[in-house]
Order: C-alpha cells, then sequence, then structure tokens
C-alpha cells in the first residue's frame, strides 16, 4: 500500500470520526443526561455486539465486492441448533451437566455457521456462482431449514449459565461487548496485517489482477466467506442468549442495518476499500442513534424510513466525494503532459 | 453465426420436466390435485406474483436488481384502499390508476437515484424499500382493512371470474379475471423487450453498459423506463393483491420480495444481465406457486416451502453458473 492511498483512506476516517463526534454531541445536547449516563452506554454495550458481529461479516465479504444476504439466516440456523442442545431436545445431551451443555451448544453453533459460510464460500469460488445469488440461495434455504425443524415455532428455556454469556459483565463492561471488540481487533488485524488481508483488498480492487498476480484467489473467497459465517456464529451465540429462545425471523431487520453500517464506514460496495476501524465507528453512530430514537419513542417504522434515507444519503456522499476526486485527479493528469513538453 | 431457433430453451425444458414430474408426483399421492378447480385456484394466486416477477425480469435484463417493488406494491394498494374509503370513489378504475402513478413515480425515483448516482442497485433498492415503507407508513397510516370495510368494487374485481363451472361437489369455480392483467402485461413485456429499440436497449444494457453507451442507447431513459416499468406492475399488483386477499395490512407483502427474484433467477434470468426469457420467468413463478400450495397434499406442512425453494434456487444457480465458468476457462476468459 503506498504512502498516498494510505492518507486517502484516513480522510474517510477522519471524516467518520468527525460525525461520530457530531452525532455524540448533538444526542448530548438535545437528551442531556439522559443520554450521557452509565445506564445508557452500558445497555448500548449489551446490544452492540449481537449486530456489530453481523456487520463485521457482512463487511469482509463487502471487501471483496462480493456480499453476504445469508448473514441473519445462518445466525437464525446456527442458533436453532444450538438451543436445541441447550433445551436437550435430543435423548444424547440427556446426562450433559450444565457446563457441558453450554460448551457444546456454543460449538454447535460456531461450527454449522462455520459450515454453512464455508458453503456459501465453495458455491462462489467452485462453481463461480456471483455472491448476491449464491447468498441469497443459501438464505432462503437455511430459513427453510429452520423453518422446517421448527415450523416456526420458538425454542425457549435455556439454562441461566448460558444466559449470563448475554447479561454478564466485567466490572461495569459488558462480556459480549469486550468479546466484540476482540473479534474487531483480530479482523482489523487481519485485513491489515496479513496477507489474506492484502488478498483481500487486491481482490476486491481487481480479481483479475489478483488471479494473474499469483493469488489463490478461490482459496482466498472460501476463507473469507468461512470467516463471515463464523462471525454470524458468534452473533447467533448472543442472540439467542440475549433473547432467551431462538426462532426463525430473529434479527431479520439487521440485514439492511448491516449493509448500511458497512457502507456507512467506509466499505466500497464495489470491494476494495475500507477498514474495520471504520466498521466499528459506523456500529457506534448507529447504535447512537438507535437509542436516540428509543428516547424518542418512534415507531420502528419511521426507523426503518431513517435508515433507508441514511443508506441512500451515505452512497450520495460517498459518491460526490469520489467524483470529486477523481475529477481533481483527473486534471493533475492532463497537467502532467503540458509541464513535460517543453 | 445464427442459432437454430428452439421452441424451448434448455433451462425451460428442466423447469418444465420438474412441473410436470412434480405435479405428477402431487397428483399420484392425492388425485385431488388433478382438477380444474385446483389448477384455477393456483393461477388466481399465482396472477400477482407473476405481475411481479415481470417487472423483477426486466431489471434483471438491463443487468440490475430491484427489491423494493413489494414496498411499492403495498404503497400503492394500500394507499388506493384507503383513498377510496376517504373519498366514497368506489371504483375500480380509480384504484388502478391511483395504485399505478404511485408505482411509475417511486419506480421513477429509483431510476433517477440509480442514474444519477451511479449507485449499486441492490444497494440503492434496499434503500428506497425501507423509505418507500416508512413514507407510507407515516404518511397513510399502519391499520388494517378488512373484507367488511373494502370498498365493493375491489371485492368484486376480486371474486369476477371469466368464466364458471360447477364442480361435481357442488361448487362453482371459474377462471379468474385476475388473469386479464397479467396477459396483458406479458404481452407488453414481450413486445417492448423483442420488438422495439427500447427492449434492444434494455438488452444491450444488461450486456455490457459501456458498449451500449457507445452504440448511442440513452442509458438514463432506458434505466428511466425499466424501474418505472417494474414501479407500474407493481402498483398494478398492489390492486390485485388486496383484491386477492380482501383485506390488507399494510406490514403484509414486504419480505417476498426475495422470493419473486428467486423466481426470476430459476427461470433463467442472470443477475450479470442481458439474458432470460419471459417464458422461463413463468414456469419459475409456477414452481414456486406449485410448492406454496401443494406441499399440502404431500402431507407437508407449509414450513417446507423455502426448503424446496432454496434448494431448486441452489442448485439452478449452481448449474448455470458451473456451465458459464466451464465456457469461460475454455476460452480463457476471466471476467466472470
Amino acid at each position: 500500500m503506498n504512502l498516498k492511498k494510505f492518507a486517502r483512506q484516513d480522510t474517510t476516517l477522519i471524516v467518520l470520526i468527525f460525525i461520530t463526534l457530531v452525532v455524540f454531541l448533538v444526542l448530548w445536547w438535545i437528551l442531556g443526561k439522559q443520554f450521557f449516563s452509565l445506564n445508557n452506554f452500558q445497555s448500548m454495550g449489551y446490544q452492540i455486539p449481537e449486530f456489530g458481529f453481523l456487520a463485521l461479516a457482512m463487511a469482509v465479504t463487502m471487501l471483496t465486492g462480493g456480499i453476504d444476504l445469508s448473514v441473519v439466516a445462518n445466525a437464525n440456523l446456527a442458533g436453532i441448533l444450538a438451543a436445541f442442545v441447550l433445551t436437550r431436545r435430543f435423548d444424547f445431551f440427556a446426562n450433559f451437566s450444565e457446563p457441558a451443555l453450554v460448551v457444546t451448544a456454543c460449538l454447535v453453533a460456531l461450527f454449522v455457521a462455520a459450515v454453512a459460510g464455508l458453503f456459501n464460500g465453495l458455491l462462489i469460488s467452485k462453481l463461480s456462482v456471483p455472491p448476491i445469488l449464491a447468498t441469497l440461495g443459501t438464505m432462503t434455504f437455511f430459513n427453510g431449514i429452520s423453518m422446517a425443524i421448527t415450523s416456526g415455532e420458538g425454542v425457549v428455556g435455556f439454562p441461566e449459565m448460558f444466559l449470563n454469556i448475554g447479561s454478564g459483565a466485567v466490572g461495569n463492561i459488558p462480556l459480549i461487548f469486550i468479546l466484540f471488540i476482540i473479534a474487531s481487533l483480530v479482523v482489523g488485524f487481519m485485513l491489515e496485517r496479513t496477507s489474506t488481508g492484502l488478498g483481500v483488498y487486491l481482490y476486491g480492487e481487481n480479481r483479475i489482477a489478483a488471479l494473474f498476480a499469483g493469488l489463490r484467489t478461490e482459496n482466498l473467497i472460501i476463507r473469507v466467506y468461512f470467516l463471515s459465517g463464523l462471525l454470524s456464529g458468534f452473533a447467533s451465540i448472543i442472540m439467542i442468549s440475549r433473547f432467551n429462545s431462538a426462532k426463525v425471523g430473529y434479527g431479520d431487520t439487521y440485514l439492511l442495518q448491516a449493509i448500511l453500517v458497512s457502507v456507512l464506514g467506509g466499505i466500497a460496495p464495489e470491494g476494495g476499500r475500507g477498514r474495520v476501524l471504520g466498521v466499528v465507528l459506523g456500529i457506534f453512530i448507529l447504535q447512537a442513534l438507535q437509542s436516540a430514537f428509543t428516547l424518542f419513542a418512534f415507531t420502528p417504522y419511521a426507523k426503518k424510513l431513517i435508515w433507508g434515507s441514511m443508506l441512500l444519503l451515505v452512497m450520495v456522499i460517498n459518491f460526490v466525494i469520489d467524483r470529486w476526486r477523481s475529477r481533481s485527479r483527473k486534471f493533475v493528469l492532463e497537467q502532467e503532459p503540458a509541464t513535460t513538453n517543453p | 453465426m445464427r442459432t437454430k431457433k428452439r421452441f424451448l430453451t434448455r433451462n425451460e425444458s428442466y423447469l418444465l420436466a420438474i412441473v410436470l414430474i412434480y405435479s405428477t408426483i402431487v397428483a399420484l399421492k392425492n388425485p385431488a390435485f388433478l382438477s380444474f378447480e385446483n389448477f384455477f385456484d393456483l393461477l388466481r394466486a399465482a396472477s400477482g406474483k407473476l405481475l411481479l416477477a415481470l417487472g423483477v425480469f426486466v431489471v434483471l435484463i438491463s443487468g440490475g436488481i430491484d427489491v423494493s417493488f413489494t414496498a411499492i406494491a403495498i404503497f400503492g394498494g394500500y394507499t388506493s384502499a384507503r383513498l377510496m374509503l376517504a373519498t366514497d370513489i368506489d371504483n375500480l378504475a380509480f384504484a388502478f390508476l391511483v395504485s399505478a402513478s404511485i408505482g411509475i413515480l417511486l419506480g421513477s425515483i429509483n431510476a433517477l437515484i440509480i442514474h444519477i448516482f451511479r449507485l449499486p442497485t441492490l444497494i440503492a433498492t434496499l434503500g428506497t424499500s425501507s423509505v418507500f415503507f416508512g413514507l407510507m407508513t407515516i404518511l397513510v397510516g399502519t391499520k388494517s382493512i378488512n373484507a367488511g370495510q373494502m370498498p365493493s368494487s375491489i371485492i368484486n374485481f376480486g371474486s369476477a371470474r371469466l368464466f364458471e363451472a360447477v364442480a361435481p361437489s357442488g361448487n362453482t369455480y371459474g377462471l379468474s379475471v385476475f388473469i386479464i392483467p397479467v396477459v396483458f402485461a406479458i404481452l407488453v413485456t414481450w413486445f417492448v423487450l423483442y420488438r422495439t429499440m427500447l427492449g434492444r436497449g434494455i438488452f444491450s444494457l444488461g450486456n455490457s453498459e459501456e458498449s451500449a453507451k457507445r452504440a448511442g442507447f440513452n442509458l438514463f431513459l432506458i434505466r428511466f423506463f425499466v424501474y418505472s416499468y417494474v414501479g407500474l406492475l407493481a402498483g398494478i399488483m398492489g390492486v390485485v393483491y388486496v383484491a386477492e386477499v380482501r383485506w390488507v395490512n399494510p406490514v403484509s407483502l414486504v419480505g417476498t420480495e426475495l422470493s419473486i427474484i428467486a423466481a426470476a433467477v430459476i427461470g433463467g434470468a442472470k443477475l450479470t444481465g442481458g439474458e432470460g426469457t419471459i417464458l422461463g420467468t413463468i414456469l419459475g413463478i409456477i414452481i414456486i406457486q406449485l410448492f406454496n400450495s401443494t406441499l399440502v397434499f404431500l402431507g407437508l406442512s407449509s414450513s417446507w416451502n423455502d426448503l424446496f425453494v432454496g434448494m431448486i434456487l441452489l442448485i439452478s444457480v449452481s448449474v448455470t453458473s458451473y456451465q458459464q465458468r466451464l465456457k469461460s476457462r475454455r476460452s480463457l476468459t476471466f471476467s466472470d
């Protein structure tokens, strides 16, 4: 990565940090103590990880120029299967002690979600199915499996120990929030400090160049969607632990929000640009607004309207900035021959 | 080189085979399936979906994707029903006029946003879908309208039939008038796509935006037509939908868009644009509708619906994509 590109990415980040500050300041100004209280921040800390993991899952696939529409369906399927373990649906688990049950459930959720992600990756890389179609198909398919095995009913009643995952805290900081920060750091490190990450950016920028550079692009795509699946698995554990139940259709609104946050955080939908730090900031902004809307008592429909307009607005702003940039770049290109001519 | 025109494309014959084999299985399991009554019911239930799918088909041909059409449909259908109640105009033409205008208006908003700001169509329409839906709930409301309140012209439209017959059981049944807008939409879509310059432009845009531009097509007009046409069909579908279910809950319908897209894709429309057939799209909808309404005949609950649709969708896209991949490999093109 050259210096120029780095500076360019940093401007996006600076704009984002600025927006975050403005959002928090404005909310502070309007809502005062109501917003800036330990209580509110704590509840935000509990709410962020749930869709934060889904947003990370979406972001890594969007960096490659793809998209993963199946994140929520995947999380639901993994959650339902984990819930089957937790409620001892099968005789096999009858003699499990509570800790063993909880550990097995978490492993089942992660395993199922990772396999589902792997399946996406195989479809996209080995069969060359366009990501939108592949994940649209698996989204319907995963929802279909969840629906068929539950008939649409919720699976409820988990052991206390499992619920602690969602409600536990270290000091004042929610456990799941710490988990989310660790996950963001790991994904961020992977994207910016490893060869895999470099490959992801190169593939997103120009997949043919990546292929001709000798990158094993098929392998790379499989790994990216595997990671996306794994992150959905974490989201599923947090989701069912916080709801104390698992059901088809939980978190359906998160799909739009995950895309919104990724775009808001500076991930270019055509791939190759964006950083995890941006996505995390985007999540903070979204959650701050979400909490404010709850304090304002907005209806879910009004929220939907606002999320939709925000998504469009951010995309339009990005377009304007991009055009402005490419104009100034064109200007440089046109100038260059002139300066070389005597 | 011109390939010989076949009556059915390969994909269409596969789909037809699936429909026939599946119907045979259902019929063997439950002979009640094979009746005109059931067949007409199926057609009636599929009419609305067909209207939407035709719109989606045109968008897919143009190389885009639209997920906002269900929001447009419910916006049109619900608003026209509310407006009829508010103004006491109990006229079906009025309902269609209001709903279709709303559809065209919202569709053209999509077109403007997509064309001017060059946004990826999926994300842009995902955004407008929420905006349209949110606007409707704020401007028009969220109260459902039940059958008792529903204007009588809409109720009559829902139960009108082209012709009627009496089943052995004593029930009268017949072909619903819903088939009229559907046939009309099929004819218009066919005519525009295959007999006009605009249609050539749509195919051309789907195949390659750059070459369409260099060939001198006005991309703005093409996009404007494509997205308003989806809006128009969605608006018409909105009224058909309200008449079909006889009551309207404004939060219904939104969320079913992906199954319609799935139908068009199963029908052979490529997401990368430029490919697909109308007959394929119709067969795609028939398959989805078959699963929707006949799993009961097989003794499975409707919960299994998504599983089958998802499986067919995955198999169909995998097969077509893999064939494309082999073809690209042979010709050493790596762009797909």
